[in-house]
């Protein structure tokens, strides 16, 4: 109940203290709690149920153990920390889990989780990773059966006004989001890249409408605070595979640089582009899924070219990076990936070609979802900042 | 024994007929060889079921890169390329193929667009076009499209729906899941009649594909008769041999005769009681995980324990599929509808209609099924699993400790667990391999007990 009387940042950093007791509290209140994994799953079907969205991350703290006996440790170390988690009970206050075919091993571990964990209800989106017209119409198909699923579920039928009030309040979300990264393009920015990372993380740990509530506090709280970021030398933009912790960011803010920027998937992603309202939500609810989220398990191409240019596609692919630099007056980027994130991975060199064509100075970081990896890290990117300056 | 020492005898028993059908793979490297001399069009494709008959179709040399990596391995030839594809900056931990091929483009991009002389098997030719797909592994995108960096080459992508095991039962999945097929195979053949500037042969895309469907049914029958004790096959035939269904199988008379043949040999075994060990069989074993084609010896080493490897859960046969082609007119959907795999088509074709009933059943409570992924364990009583983990393969590792838990829980048949490669052969130790062979003997009989007291049959 004191968080209840907290604001802002001091809210943001108690919520991320006990991610889960607002969702304990709203369930107890007779609210229906589904964890969702990445961001693929479709949030405003959930909260047009009345359903509260909570988003699942691993815990950098706690060493995977119990996931040892499901999962090998040449996977994705965030799954393994997610299942371990899973397997320790930390999520079994869940009723529900959403998951999508985000990755082959994020598609793997739903079934895995059934097996070990056992969630009242599953829901898995077999979310495709081209954009084609094919791919479109197969991911249209996916939001009926989503929709047929919970209504059964629910015992309801899913009401299309209720939908369309839900978009828009997700879309006041993106919107309010944006307006928060507004806020990091002033030198020095107005509020760090790690808090940033907390911001995320406390909304995508509460109600739609609560997490716009605090935003809009956030942000009144940024704008008028005197003790914010300091100007630095180094302002980045952070490219990479999930930071659920801000510890990585934290060290290099602790040397002289201020993350401004940044395409994560706890971070812009999911937020800069709105959900279009169309005749049948599902119909731009679709859409945005598969379009408008930049992660790279997408595979974004020019489908039918018949003529290939590397550079032509690497624009075509990363020109909106381009645009956050220039936007967010960014003058080095750090490309990070956890070990074994092939998704990512793939992209590494084409992501640096693009940098150097653009004329950015970047540094490629992997690391494996532990503390102990940013002492060396920290070195590495002293050397880069030297380089930038 | 040591790995350096070589048994005195050959342990395994091989299939005569496998010869013939490991041959059959030198000829796609000849053909994509022929193909620089004549200018026929080459496209690098990936594994998987769809590309090549529309591609041999269109005629179109298809060549592997995941083949060529396992052949580079094989030959002692890929640590040059996978040493070139960390120097270009791709991470160490991504597919092994991968690595081989883009260290192996970035030679050939070095040396003009010429092979480099250090490929064995005369290596592959530049490609015209590049096709990749998501089926097994959908990073494979991500790979192709790096591949960029070297060649111009335009890219075509086939992807494969893969619903949750829960959501593969619901009706209406499988439909859909077709239809997202003929589309996506549709988008490509306009993509290719447009790049070649010629019409698909629609006739002659039947004629492969029901030859396709012919070898894979006598791939599955030929499995289907390796429940035999002593088992008549080892896991050595099936690698042997699977290259010719995978890349050669357009060319579908040679390979249908090649396991017909197969087919007859295993079922005269059968008869005969003749075993795929020149030794006792003491354990059958599964082999579950990609092979480690660097070191494949060590099986012959094993094979002199008495380790027969019946099976594995990797390269399997799809449940030939039985329906009536004739009502279909468009020969994208016969061709989807005769090779679309799905957990229902499964259940019905390996599975009596009881058990099918209690899977399906299992999967809609609880989103999962305990023996779905260890069948072939309790199909052919095994003693032992051996899982091979591999470092730079996510889609043929993650299910196999959950594989290795259920085994246990179910069918009481521990896992034997190899850290490696598929590629990289630095990363597999056969000396660890052979001292942990021997304590794993102890470990099968305690769980042949455990059986027993279960009441699991064997």
């Amino acid at each position: 109940m004191v968080k209840q009387a907290l604001q802002g940042m001091a809210k943001v950093s108690a919520i991320n203290q006990d991610r889960a007791q607002r969702v304990l509290e709203l369930q107890q209140a007779g609210k229906k709690i589904f964890g969702y994994l990445c961001i693929y799953p479709i949030l405003e079907m959930l909260t047009a149920f009345d359903i509260v969205p909570f988003r699942l991350f691993g815990d950098i703290n706690e060493p995977v153990t119990k996931a040892n006996n499901f999962l090998p440790t040449v996977v994705c170390p965030f799954l393994r920390s997610y299942l371990d988690l899973g397997l320790k009970g930390r999520y079994s206050f869940l009723d529900g889990l959403i998951t999508s075919h985000i990755c082959d091993v994020g598609a793997g571990v739903p079934a895995i989780w059934n097996y070990a964990i056992k969630t009242p209800y599953t829901y898995h989106i077999d979310t495709p990773h081209t954009m084609r017209e094919s791919a479109q119409a197969y991911h249209r198909k996916l939001m009926d059966s989503l929709q047929a699923s919970l209504e059964e579920y629910t015992g309801r039928k899913l009401e299309p006004a209720k939908l369309v009030d839900a978009i828009k309040k997700h879309n006041q979300q993106r919107s309010l989001v944006r307006a928060l990264y507004d806020l990091k393009k002033p030198d020095p920015p107005l509020i760090s890249g790690a808090e940033t990372i907390l911001m995320i993380k406390a909304v995508q740990s509460l109600p739609v409408d609560e997490g716009n509530n605090l935003l809009c506090e956030v942000i009144a709280e940024v704008k008028a605070r005197k003790n914010g970021p300091v100007k630095k030398a180094g302002r980045l933009m952070i490219w990479g595979s999930i930071l659920d912790n801000s510890a990585l960011v934290e060290m290099i803010e602790s040397l002289d640089a201020n993350v401004v920027m940044d395409d994560t998937c706890v971070g812009s992603r999911p937020y800069f582009d709105d959900v279009k309202i169309t005749k049948n939500p599902l119909d731009g609810l679709a859409g945005h899924y598969l379009n408008h989220i930049k992660c790279p398990r997408t595979f974004i191409s020019d489908y039918f070219a018949q003529q290939k240019d590397h550079i032509t596609d690497l624009k075509r692919r990363y020109g909106y990076l381009g645009d956050y630099a220039r936007d967010w007056h960014v003058n080095g980027v750090v490309m990070e990936a956890l070990k074994y994130c092939d998704t990512h991975g793939y992209e590494v060199p084409s992501v640096k070609d693009y940098f150097t064509e653009i004329g950015l100075p970047s540094i490629y970081l992997e690391h494996d979802y532990t503390l102990g990896m940013m002492s060396p890290l920290k070195t590495r990117v002293q050397g880069f900042l030297e380089i930038i300056a | 024994m040591t790995t350096s020492e070589k048994p005195k005898v050959k342990t395994i028993n091989r299939l005569k007929s496998m010869y013939a059908l490991r041959a059959e793979v030198d000829k796609m490297y000849a053909a994509g060889e022929d193909a620089t001399n004549t200018g026929k069009p080459v496209a690098w494709v990936m594994l998987g079921q769809w590309a090549e008959p529309i591609l041999t179709a269109m005629d179109v040399i298809s060549i592997y890169p995941e083949n060529y990596g396992s052949v580079c391995a094989a030959a002692g030839k890929a640590a040059p390329f996978l040493e070139a594809s960390d120097a270009e900056g791709f991470p160490s931990h991504v597919c092994g193929y991968a690595r081989n091929c883009f260290g192996y483009s970035a030679k050939m991009k070095e040396l003009g667009g010429a092979i480099p002389p250090s490929a064995p098997m005369g290596g592959m030719p530049a490609p015209t076009l590049l096709v990749a797909s998501s089926e097994i592994c959908d990073a494979r995108f991500k790979w192709f499209q790096a591949l960029g960096r070297y060649f111009n080459a335009p890219l075509g992508t086939i992807e494969s729906p893969y619903p949750g095991l829960k959501e593969s039962i619901e009706p209406g999945t499988d439909e859909r899941s077709v239809q997202f097929l003929i589309a996506q195979l549709r988008e490509f053949v306009t993509f290719l009649e447009q790049l070649l500037g010629r019409k698909m042969n629609w006739d002659k895309l039947d004629e492969v594909a029901r030859g396709l469907a012919g070898i894979n049914r006598l791939r599955w029958e030929i499995n289907r008769l390796r429940k035999a004790h002593p088992g008549p096959m080892h896991s050595k035939d099936l690698w042997s041999s699977i290259t010719a269904a995978f890349f050669r199988g357009s060319e579908s008379k040679a390979i249908l005769d090649g396991f017909q043949k197969m087919l007859e040999e295993v079922k005269q075994r059968v008869a005969s009681g003749e075993s795929a060990l020149n030794v006792p069989e003491k354990f059958r074993l599964s082999f579950d995980g990609l092979p480690p084609w660097h070191s494949l010896d060590i099986f012959d080493k094993l094979a002199a324990r008495g380790w027969n490897f019946v099976i594995e859960s990797n390269y399997r046969p799809y449940t030939p599929v039985n329906i009536d082609l004739s009502k279909f007119g468009d020969p994208l959907e016969r061709y989807v509808r005769e090779r679309f795999q799905s957990t229902n088509n499964t259940l019905e074709g390996e599975y009596t209609p009881e058990e099918a009933a209690a899977v399906r059943d299992e999967i809609t409570r609880t989103g999962n099924s305990t023996i779905l992924q260890i069948k072939h364990v309790r199909d052919c009583r095994c003693d032992g699993m051996v899982i091979h983990i591999l470092l730079s393969c996510r889609s043929a590792s993650l299910n196999l400790c959950a594989m290795q838990q259920k085994a246990v829980d179910l069918l009481k048949v521990p896992a034997l667990v190899l850290e490696g490669d598929m590629v990289n052969a630095s990363l597999f130790d056969p000396a660890d391999v052979l001292k942990k062979a021997e304590a794993f003997e102890e470990t099968m009989a305690y769980y042949k007990q455990m059986r027993k007291e279960a009441g699991i049959p064997w």
